[in-house]
């Protein structure tokens, strides 16, 4: 008896400070982030005081106010529609091509079907930046380049979307889609009726990693746009470590637009990620 | 859940839709450059301060003088502004006319991206005999003229008359007398640097370094040498003259005592605020100290520290498009000619004007920073002409800088400079 | 199924992604290394076939040899100490503790950011005379640092914030790999009498292989691409403390318009990572289950 209660409570001591470490860790992780939005809250006099508070006294959301208002110099509200729209038409367009090509790899048999496939995961490896220059010249010769289709366009082959939504699929039970087929149904109608419904979850996911990586995005808009009307938060943001370096206040407001959306949505629909994640299967 | 997650993205996408068709409703105009036989230029500089808006008073009164041609302006700040002509002149959508730094048009004059104005230049209106020649052979390349320069803005001296006056650096008048020479500067110098509580950092500097790439060029220049040899071929960094040159600017710092290293300095706003008495800077920078209240300053040629009189001086140079129509040309070339004629109100915005008929004149002499600036214009010395000049300007930058800040040895930064520079010239 | 003409029904799925992976993934690829062959700038009226001259020319530009050094640093400091990061953090979720859900939340946040705002925020965290980090080291007696003007600190503070950035994206991967782990196995060892530490080191890690040699090669792979940070927090000052690889190539291509050149600095970055990748595939074998 005495032995098993010492053993319990080494186990709880080992308990509390591991729980105190996730605590601390946690705190670490979010310290960045709060002390941005801390900062986004406080009359610009109150940001270079000598001793930093971290809760706002008194809090005032005239940093915000003033970055919408001031749209002559920064039309920031612009920026985030851009944002709002290419995101969206990213996802929309990924989950569009994407699930017709998974479907393929997954249910339907061709020849070289297992090479191709190869052939996507390998460009999952290679490193995007490298091709900068090229992508760059080619979407030029488009005519696509300072525009709206320059860029959603080119980011819409996305290896990981296909990887992922084939795995899925193929995990959804035959037995659905052969009692369809023995009913005469073609395949597009199978997809769409059938094994689009069931992959809900999948694509859900894809959707959300889409759209939060879309809407982080930087190298590529920065290359692609040149007008400042054209530009999406993250670049369009940039313009405060320029003239309005000193003014902390407003230029964390500004980073607080471009993050606040998407922690939004990551909160609502944070299962998801995780659900996806262990959905590839990535353990082996 | 998941069936509200599919319909998110689809639901913002009309949205947007809604949204962006709102909002680039006004992109049209931009494709309206004739209209109803007035031509309509577009014009590009990047004069985003108080020179800008003369520039827009200079427009302004072209636009109500002439019936068939107006001008559109538009100001990008010079950090981005390169980027923008360039994409511009690469990809078809350039502007009429644009203003350019002496250091940039070779690049775009050897990549026949600017408009040979030989024939222009022939026909008259413009007379190159009226031009300081330095300014007018600037603005070609390769035996044609790609340009017509707008102005010269040569580095002086300004000066804190108030703080020359307690110090007794005075003539027989009682006026402010500015030094003329390093002998002249370093004692000038010295009294005016003021360490009240003597703990090594004074409170007020005789002498503080600017613009390092401007300050740096002068030096090198009133030496005989520069950052690349006169041939283009190869950095003269490494020889002697170089050596002498950067010996001396450290020299101020560290024996003379006279000015602090630049690291971390704001040493315009040092000037600004009565902090450091001299400062070489460039014509440009009038606007900025005449609106400083409380601020008696002056200004004088810069002072003769080495051999050779030399002073660092740049131009902005006026430039069409190769591909332009020959109506738009003309209509052009008569807007860079009424700018030209019109030197003296942009020179009133802190310019030096480089035609020589406007230089002589009673109402330019009434500028009086202006016209002592005026007097090295026969001694300015440009940044190189080279088509690599804006990939090594860079490595000149930070060879000052780790000089002066003592990061590296002198000699080590030097040829380090000179090895990346040399290499860049192999590679062009 | 297979009474379908396959091909005609698969074409059709096919070709809108495989159209969009022909132009933007492979003809890139193509491209870019004949562009790299040329000696080009942007408004040259025609290119010049020159050969590997330019890849002979990086290769003797000092500035790419630090580039690529600095490069290599970097990833060496955030790969390893990332990953070891991410796995700590997974263990410790995978505990099962009250307020998992809350952790894994907090944990993952940084990575919703983009690197726009990570720079942002850290230059003010950083800020020599303003950030909060020196106010906290002036007051625990210490000297302000100058995080990002200072030549020995600017690139570790630079490491620094990456790994902030990625742990929580690593971390979901490894929590997953955990969680797949057959509990009986663990069972079994602990009734034989295995320590946590001693079950962690001979169940846990082996049957993590292979999820540790996926993250640590898109780890190097990711850093060894490093460009937002530096380029916006210190365009690769000072002194050319923190040029990148990739921040050199956009310097070359995009804002000196040497496309040929660019196109080499970031073709030979590409035959370095895809080098130490297979290394890695070699030196770290993982054995499937």
């Amino acid at each position: 008896m005495r032995r098993i209660r010492s053993q319990s409570k080494v186990i709880s001591i080992k308990a509390i400070i591991a729980q105190l470490g996730m605590a601390l860790g946690a705190v670490i992780m979010l310290a960045p982030i709060a002390w941005m939005l801390s900062t986004s809250l406080k009359h610009e006099s109150a940001v270079l005081s000598a001793v930093p508070h971290w809760i706002p006294n008194p809090p005032t959301l005239e940093n915000y106010i003033s970055l919408f208002t001031q749209t002559k110099d920064f039309p920031v509200f612009r920026w985030l529609a851009n944002s709002i729209f290419v995101s969206s038409s990213v996802t929309f367009l990924v989950l569009l091509v994407t699930s017709c090509a998974a479907y393929a790899f997954a249910r339907l048999e061709f020849k070289g079907r297992e090479c191709l496939f190869m052939v996507v995961i390998a460009t999952m490896i290679i490193p995007s930046q490298v091709v900068l220059i090229p992508v760059f010249l080619i979407v030029q010769k488009l005519g696509w380049f300072n525009s709206y289709f320059g860029l959603i366009v080119p980011g819409l082959a996305s290896g990981f979307g296909v990887f992922l939504l084939r795995q899925f699929f193929l995990t959804i039970p035959v037995e659905f889609e052969e009692a369809a087929y023995m009913d005469g149904a073609s395949p597009i109608s199978i997809y769409s009726r059938i094994v689009l419904p069931l992959a809900k979850p999948a694509l859900a996911t894809l959707a959300i990693f889409t759209f939060i990586g879309s809407w982080n995005d930087f190298a590529w808009p920065l290359i692609i746009t040149n007008d400042i009307s054209l530009r999406t938060l993250p670049i369009g943001i940039m313009i405060f470590q320029g003239r309005y370096t000193q003014e902390f206040g407003l230029t964390m407001a500004a980073a607080g637009v471009c993050t606040i959306p998407i922690i939004i949505a990551f909160l609502v629909f944070q299962r998801r990620i995780t659900e996806g994640i262990a959905m590839t299967g990535l353990k082996g | 859940m998941p069936g509200r997650v599919l319909k998110l993205p689809l639901l913002l996408l009309p949205l947007s839709l809604l949204l962006m068709s709102c909002l680039t409703s006004g992109c049209g105009k931009q494709e309206q450059r004739a209209q109803n036989g007035v031509i309509v230029l577009d014009f590009w500089n990047g004069f985003t301060g108080p020179d800008g808006k003369t520039m827009e008073k200079i427009v302004d009164a072209f636009n109500k003088e002439h019936k068939n041609v107006k001008v559109r302006m538009q100001i990008i700040p010079w950090g981005t502004y390169y980027d923008k002509v360039t994409l511009g002149l690469a990809y078809g959508k350039a502007p009429d006319v644009f203003i350019l730094h002496t250091d940039r048009l070779p690049e775009y004059a050897d990549s026949e991206a600017l408009n040979c104005i030989d024939d222009l230049v022939r026909l008259g209106g413009l007379q190159p005999k009226d031009f300081m020649p330095r300014a007018w052979s600037a603005a070609r390349w390769k035996g044609h003229q790609y340009a017509i320069p707008l102005d010269c803005h040569p580095i002086g001296l300004y000066y804190n008359v108030d703080l020359f006056k307690k110090a007794g650096i005075v003539d027989d008048k009682g006026k402010a007398k500015p030094p003329r020479n390093l002998t002249e500067f370093v004692e000038a110098a010295k009294k005016l640097t003021v360490d009240r509580n003597k703990d090594g950092r004074p409170e007020q500097w005789g002498f503080a370094f600017t613009w390092l790439r401007t300050n740096a060029h002068t030096f090198l220049a009133q030496y005989g040498t520069g950052w690349i040899s006169r041939d283009l071929k190869h950095s003269d960094l490494t020889s002697p003259n170089a050596r002498k040159a950067f010996s001396l600017m450290t020299r101020f710092i560290y024996q003379d005592k006279i000015c602090p290293a630049p690291e971390g300095q704001d040493a315009w706003v040092g000037f600004r605020t009565g902090k450091v008495a001299m400062a070489l800077e460039g014509i440009y920078m009038l606007t900025s100290v005449e609106e400083q209240a409380g601020l008696h300053f002056a200004g004088a040629p810069c002072p003769q520290f080495g051999p050779v009189p030399a002073v660092w001086g740049g131009s902005h140079l006026m430039a069409m498009p190769a591909k332009i129509s020959p109506e738009r040309r003309s209509a052009a070339w008569t807007f860079i000619k009424y700018l030209s004629d019109h030197s003296l109100e942009w020179a009133r915005g802190g310019q030096v004007p480089v035609r020589k008929s406007i230089l002589a004149s009673a109402e330019f002499r009434r500028l009086k920073v202006q016209y002592e600036f005026s007097k090295k214009l026969p001694h300015v010395v440009y940044l190189p002409q080279s088509v690599a000049t804006n990939q090594v300007l860079p490595f000149c930058d930070a060879c000052v800088e780790a000089i002066l800040n003592r990061i590296k040895p002198m000699d080590e930064a030097l040829s380090e400079a000179a090895r990346r520079i040399n290499h860049v010239l192999e590679r062009s | 199924m297979k009474a379908w003409n396959r091909n005609k029904y698969a074409a059709g799925f096919l070709i809108p992604y495989f159209s969009l992976f022909a132009v933007f993934v492979v003809a890139p690829i193509v491209y870019g290394f004949f562009i790299s062959l040329h000696k080009w700038y942007i408004l040259s009226p025609h290119p010049t076939f020159v050969g590997f001259a330019n890849y002979r020319a990086a290769l003797k530009d000092d500035l790419f040899r630090i580039a690529l050094l600095r490069t290599g640093y970097f990833v060496l400091m955030v790969v390893p100490i990332g990953n070891a990061l991410s796995l700590l953090l997974a263990v410790s979720l995978n505990q099962g503790y009250r307020g998992t859900t809350i952790y894994k939340v907090c944990y993952y946040l940084p990575v919703l950011t983009s690197v726009s705002v990570v720079a942002i925020v850290w230059r003010w965290l950083l800020s020599s005379e303003f950030g909060i980090v020196n106010y906290y080291l002036r007051l625990l007696g210490l000297r302000s640092i100058n995080w990002l003007s200072d030549t020995k600190t600017a690139m570790p503070s630079i490491a620094l914030l990456s790994i902030w950035w990625g742990a929580g994206g690593n971390m979901l991967v490894y929590l997953a790999g955990l969680k797949n782990i057959p509990r009986e196995l663990l069972e079994a060892a602990e009734i034989d009498g295995a320590s946590p530490g001693q079950r962690f080191r001979s169940v846990t890690i082996p049957l993590l292989r292979p999820t540790i040699l996926f993250c640590l090669v898109m780890s190097v792979i990711a850093s060894s691409q490093v460009f937002g940070q530096t380029y916006i927090l210190t365009g690769g000052g000072p002194y050319y403390s923190t040029l990148t690889v990739i921040l050199y190539m956009y310097q070359q291509g995009f804002g000196l318009y040497q496309l040929g050149y660019g196109a080499a600095v970031g073709y030979l970055l590409f035959a370095v990572v895809l080098v130490f990748t297979l290394l890695q595939f070699k030196l770290l074998p993982f054995r499937r289950l």
